[in-house]
């Protein structure tokens, strides 16, 4: 997964709210919102950067151990393919 | 002038030609939206016919690409650039569930939005009370002065002036009254919650949004249109103050509010 890009769901209406990624399925009008991690990543990904190149960004944002961050990262981005916030 | 079977109005400055042949539907219409009726020449022409009968005006709710199309019911609305179609309306019920659907998707045009909401005028401002069915708007619109209520059901929010305006509407619900096309500036939007006590809590920009959403009158699933609602809802929570508020079924709760 970590040289892989991770694309934000084009379908999805979305807007950063007080640091915080909120997120809009107009298929079904849920709504989304993302903690603060999860909205980091949601940036980073926007900018195209690769898995492991988010993690090592994650790793310097929140002071974290590589391993760690690469951990999280990938925990997360799992959680937001599920949900289908975003495509690999 | 209009023709006879045109009815004339506006709500929240939004103004409508309703075409209506059938005679016994637009009398009702027209005691409906008394308080809304405007003979100016203008606005959006909305072709309606009854079930069963033909729409003469245009292609009927099949439609075009790029036409907004919604069905309710046995209903449907077509809106295009120009024009709307009501098809299959059975009662004047349903024609105003459809015109509530065309005025969402015209005022998302003219940054405005309709809300689950009572409305209560205080001193020239409106005060704003959202919250789903059972939270108390009418509940609320029963307590306040006579008179001072806009609605108790659908408040209509716009842009206007530099600042946010509370628009009265037709839309009622158990606490009916014929409603007043008045407007006034929000003083704030309250987020009603029943309790043993009268206070308020101010909420943050965010949880504002997302307490927001969920009573907004939306019917698009549209990209773009969703995305600018976002955008529009975060400049109205951004520049209207809001709480949530927590109340008793007295009268004091207005004491909390004007504070």
């Amino acid at each position: 997964m970590s040289s892989e890009t991770i694309t934000l769901n084009p379908q999805l209406a979305w807007r950063e709210i007080e640091g915080r990624v909120v997120v809009i399925s107009p298929a079904d009008s849920v709504v989304h919102e993302l903690n603060e991690t999860a909205t980091f990543i949601w940036k980073q990904a926007e900018s195209g950067r690769s898995v492991a190149e988010i993690a090592d960004l994650l790793s310097l944002e929140f002071c974290v151990e590589p391993t760690q961050a690469r951990s999280d990262t990938e925990e997360l981005l799992r959680m937001l393919l599920q949900k289908g916030l975003v495509t690999s | 002038m209009y023709s006879s079977e045109q009815l004339g109005v506006s709500i929240g400055n939004v103004p409508l030609r309703l075409h209506i042949p059938e005679a016994e539907l637009r009398e009702k219409a027209r005691l409906r939206y008394a308080q809304f009726l405007e003979e100016a020449q203008g606005g959006l022409p909305v072709f309606t016919t009854c079930a069963g009968a033909t729409d003469d005006h245009g292609t009927g709710t099949s439609g075009h690409a790029g036409d907004f199309v919604y069905t309710w019911e046995d209903s449907s609305l077509r809106l295009n650039d120009t024009q709307a179609h009501f098809e299959g309306v059975r009662h004047e019920y349903g024609l105003d569930s459809l015109i509530r659907v065309l005025l969402s998707m015209l005022l998302a045009r003219q940054r405005g939005f309709l809300l689950h909401a009572a409305t209560v005028m205080n001193n020239g401002r409106a005060y704003v009370f959202t919250g789903k069915s059972g939270a108390g708007k009418s509940t609320i619109a029963s307590l306040s002065p006579e008179g001072t209520v806009l609605t108790d059901e659908i408040s209509l929010l716009k842009h206007v002036d530099g600042g946010w305006h509370a628009f009265g509407t037709p839309f009622w619900g158990e606490f009916r009254a014929e409603g007043a096309n008045v407007h006034a500036p929000i003083a704030g939007l309250y987020f009603l919650s029943q309790a043993s006590e009268d206070r308020v809590e101010k909420v943050s920009l965010r949880e504002s949004i997302r307490a927001i959403l969920p009573n907004v009158l939306f019917f698009s699933r549209e990209l773009q249109v969703t995305q600018d609602l976002l955008c529009l809802l975060n400049e109205f929570a951004s520049s209207v103050p809001c709480w949530r508020l927590f109340f008793r079924r007295k009268r004091s709760l207005w004491n909390v509010i004007t504070a």
